[in-house]
């Protein structure tokens, strides 16, 4: 079968650090941080109090009362990215809509208003069953698809934090095989007491903002949002004039098989599982420029990201920068993999390679090159972003101009 | 979309469920149009009358130590055990094989949400003293699939789906593309589900739990899929090969018979069909196959999202030599699924 050349024709994001790609795309050059005090919930018992929620959010900026109200947090951001990447694209009506479909990657979803549901369950108090509505991440691709009328693929990727770079791997191989002539990919999540004090309970969140790869880093910042980007054939995109922002050269995942929450230490998995996309996408290591990491900033993942670097460019690693997204977005956890996809697709457009915000002093086990002193301008054309997840999942993704 | 798969075999097929452990309870209790519905304790709903297809007869201790199980929720218990009962009735040894090459997809249905209300719920009653760091990893909706793979040391592609009541059949399509682009040569897939009380009380207070309905269900149901060269290869027995896989999101208002033509998937060619989800109930399926022998499990061991994965191995393991069966799957707003087989096709 031959593969369609894949490219992205539209980009989405709603996340702390910015509230549509233009603004995100600011943030990315002017290295701000979106982590701050949080009032999403009550963080007093816990020792950490900060993250990156979406401040000043009203769901009536974007749709009217009453789908408000029928939507969950994560449907409401899950339908807003992918609207801004959609219009962008300007794809509508171009296809039937049994070729347009929808891969999204998805973590807690509407926990968040299940959270109040059980709370009241628990005090035997009645509350609305619609708080349950949007409980399963799968609701929030259903809304996309249903908003938009998007009647091809739909999909849930839910592999907890690298759910939506495998959903936008995924999402780019329908089209790269001719299943579908549009996908709209990314992934969405939203702060939930669940995973707030889900991590903080494992002791790995950080209480000054996550230092990726920095000398006495504690863990992560949590975070929410959405990261979305149509994907079409380069011929179909072409052919119609779309904008191109660039292409999903190709994309590997795989399990560790090693342990539920803690990485192979080795880096082996890791290492396999870039050089299989670089395999996939016909890319030499010596062709990227820099690495969006998985970066969260907890001791052992940096150094085991850094260990993978170094196995699969060899001598060239402190060459490639290996820069963290998640010191400005928070770690979005299903949401992660798409925000950063897009935020390196936009740094590639802007001829950046971001800044790793929060240094604390240089990590002699992470000896690698992160651009921790400022953002880099560069005119390398093709990068790399990493996801890892809970049960050993990794997923890397070749994004290029 | 329309994937036509070419030299792909199911060589291993293995089922947990209300109707026991192994595909043959389960046949046997279709055959004889008999259901393991049990009735939900009264203590759960508040109220007497209501079923769930609870599968009583699976024994964790059968298959792991008690050390490991107290670290699993209930549909990773499942998951471990039927992919090793899968891989077991497929002849695979994971030791003669490369882990990478072998891989997972799995439909997940309501998994990791008993582990997030049991988590939440000590710290809504106890605050942060009553939080239970053990439990917080199977809150994600991959540990099933995670679990089976630390487990059983599967390193190939590693994947959990979630898209309702077609959750396995999801899977079912990524794990076909996976072998189908070389990724790996053996991919298990199928879908695990999980029905504890807080999960029934959730469905009751949406209204999804009703007396007169077919009730929900739990279990797993996972097939070996594997590449023809790699079945031929250890000679392995082939139990039926895969030819389709077509799905749509949606029905479109304006296009619904552009979506019938598309999954009624030379149905003219088939000897039996499986209805799972709500597949019954869509008006285009229900007059795609109106006098063709069909296979509802959910009428039997009850339904759940993902649930596909246990009416697909039934298909498999009733399709004559030859015979071509076609498995459809829907939820109520989308997806619809049209999964093509043919039983003990050779390689």
């Amino acid at each position: 079968m031959i593969r369609k050349r894949v490219v992205i024709t539209g980009l989405g994001m709603l996340c702390g650090a910015g509230k549509d790609v233009n603004e995100f795309g600011d943030a990315l050059l002017n290295s701000s941080c979106g982590i701050e005090p949080l009032d999403i919930f009550d963080v007093s018992p816990f020792p950490s109090k900060i993250g990156s929620q979406i401040k000043r959010y009203d769901p009536l900026d974007y749709f009217d009362r009453h789908t408000a109200e029928k939507l969950s947090r994560s449907d409401q951001f899950g339908v807003i990215a992918a609207g801004e990447a959609l219009r962008d694209s300007a794809v509508a009506g171009v296809y039937s809509p049994y070729q347009m479909g929808v891969s999204m990657g998805g973590g807690a979803a509407g926990m968040f208003q299940g959270e109040f549901w059980l709370k009241s369950h628990l005090d035997g108090i009645v509350e609305r069953p619609s708080l349950l509505r949007g409980i399963l991440p799968d609701q929030s691709t259903t809304d996309i698809a249903r908003t938009f009328k998007l009647g091809g693929y739909q999909g849930t990727v839910a592999t907890a934090c690298s759910s939506s770079s495998t959903a936008i791997g995924w999402g780019a191989d329908l089209v790269a095989s001719g299943h579908q002539k549009m996908v709209v990919a990314g992934g969405v999540d939203t702060l939930t007491m669940l995973t707030f004090a889900g991590f903080n309970s494992l002791r790995v969140v950080d209480p000054a903002p996550c230092s990726p790869f920095s000398l006495g880093r504690q863990g992560i910042s949590l975070g929410e949002g959405a990261a979305f980007m149509v994907l079409e054939s380069e011929e179909d995109a072409l052919a119609r004039g779309a904008k191109i922002y660039g292409r999903v050269l190709g994309y590997s995942m795989a399990g560790e098989a090693h342990h539920m929450t803690a990485p192979d230490p080795t880096g082996l998995t890791v290492a396999r599982v870039m050089r299989d996309a670089l395999q996939y996408s016909s890319v030499d290591a010596s062709m990227i420029g820099w690495v969006n990491a998985h970066g969260t900033g907890t001791p052992l993942n940096d150094v085991v990201e850094s260990q993978a670097m170094k196995i699969v460019f060899g001598e060239r690693a402190a060459q490639v920068p290996l820069i963290s997204t998640k010191s400005m977005t928070g770690h979005c956890l299903g949401a992660a993999g798409a925000i950063e996809a897009v935020a390196t697709v936009i740094a590639l457009n802007r001829h950046i390679i971001p800044q790793t915000l929060s240094y604390r002093g240089r990590d002699p086990e992470c000896d690698l090159e992160y651009c921790h002193s400022g953002i880099q301008k560069t005119d390398c054309k093709i990068a790399m972003s990493n996801s890892f997840a809970f049960g050993g999942n990794v997923t890397s993704l070749v994004l290029s101009l | 979309m329309n994937n036509l798969i070419k030299d792909i075999v199911i060589t291993g097929l293995s089922a947990i469920s209300s109707a026991g452990i192994g595909i043959s309870p389960l046949k046997e209790l279709i055959q004889t149009g008999s259901d393991a519905f049990t009735e939900i304790p009264s203590d759960v709903l508040g109220a007497e009358g209501y079923f769930w297809g609870k599968a009583t007869g699976f024994k964790v201790s059968d298959f792991m130590s008690p050390m490991k199980a107290r670290k699993m929720d209930r549909s990773s218990q499942f998951a471990v055990a039927a992919t090793g009962l899968a891989l077991q009735n497929a002849g695979i040894d994971m030791k003669l094989i490369p882990p990478e090459r072998v891989g997972i997809a799995l439909g997940s249905g309501f998994c990791g949400i008993s582990s997030s209300a049991e988590f939440l719920t000590g710290y809504f009653r106890s605050g942060v003293e009553g939080l239970l760091p053990m439990i917080f990893p199977n809150t994600v909706p991959n540990a099933p699939a995670s679990n089976a793979s630390i487990e059983h040391g599967f390193k190939g592609p590693n994947v959990s789906l979630i898209q309702r009541f077609c959750s396995a059949e999801t899977a079912f399509l990524m794990a076909c593309r996976f072998i189908e682009e070389g990724r790996a040569d053996v991919m298990l897939t199928g879908g695990t589900d999980e029905l504890l009380p807080i999960i029934l009380k959730g469905l009751c207070a949406l209204g999804q739990v009703k007396r007169s309905s077919v009730p929900f269900g739990e279990g797993c149901g996972v097939l070996v899929l594997e590449s023809a060269a790699s079945a031929r290869r250890r000679g392995a027995v082939v139990m039926a090969s895969v030819e389709s896989v077509r799905s749509i999101g949606m029905l479109v208002k304006g296009h619904e018979e552009e979506a019938v033509d598309l999954l009624s998937n030379r149905l003219e060619e088939c000897s039996m069909v499986s209805f799972s989800g709500s597949a019954r109930d869509v008006p285009c399926f229900r007059s795609l196959a109106p006098s063709l022998p069909t296979i509802d499990t959910g009428n039997h061991i009850g339904r759940s999202l993902g649930m596909g994965g246990l009416s697909l191995a039934t298909l498999v393991a009733s399709l004559p030599e030859g015979e071509r069966g076609l498995h459809l799957s829907a939820s109520p707003q989308g997806p619809y699924y049209s999964v093509a087989v043919r039983g003990g096709a050779t390689v």
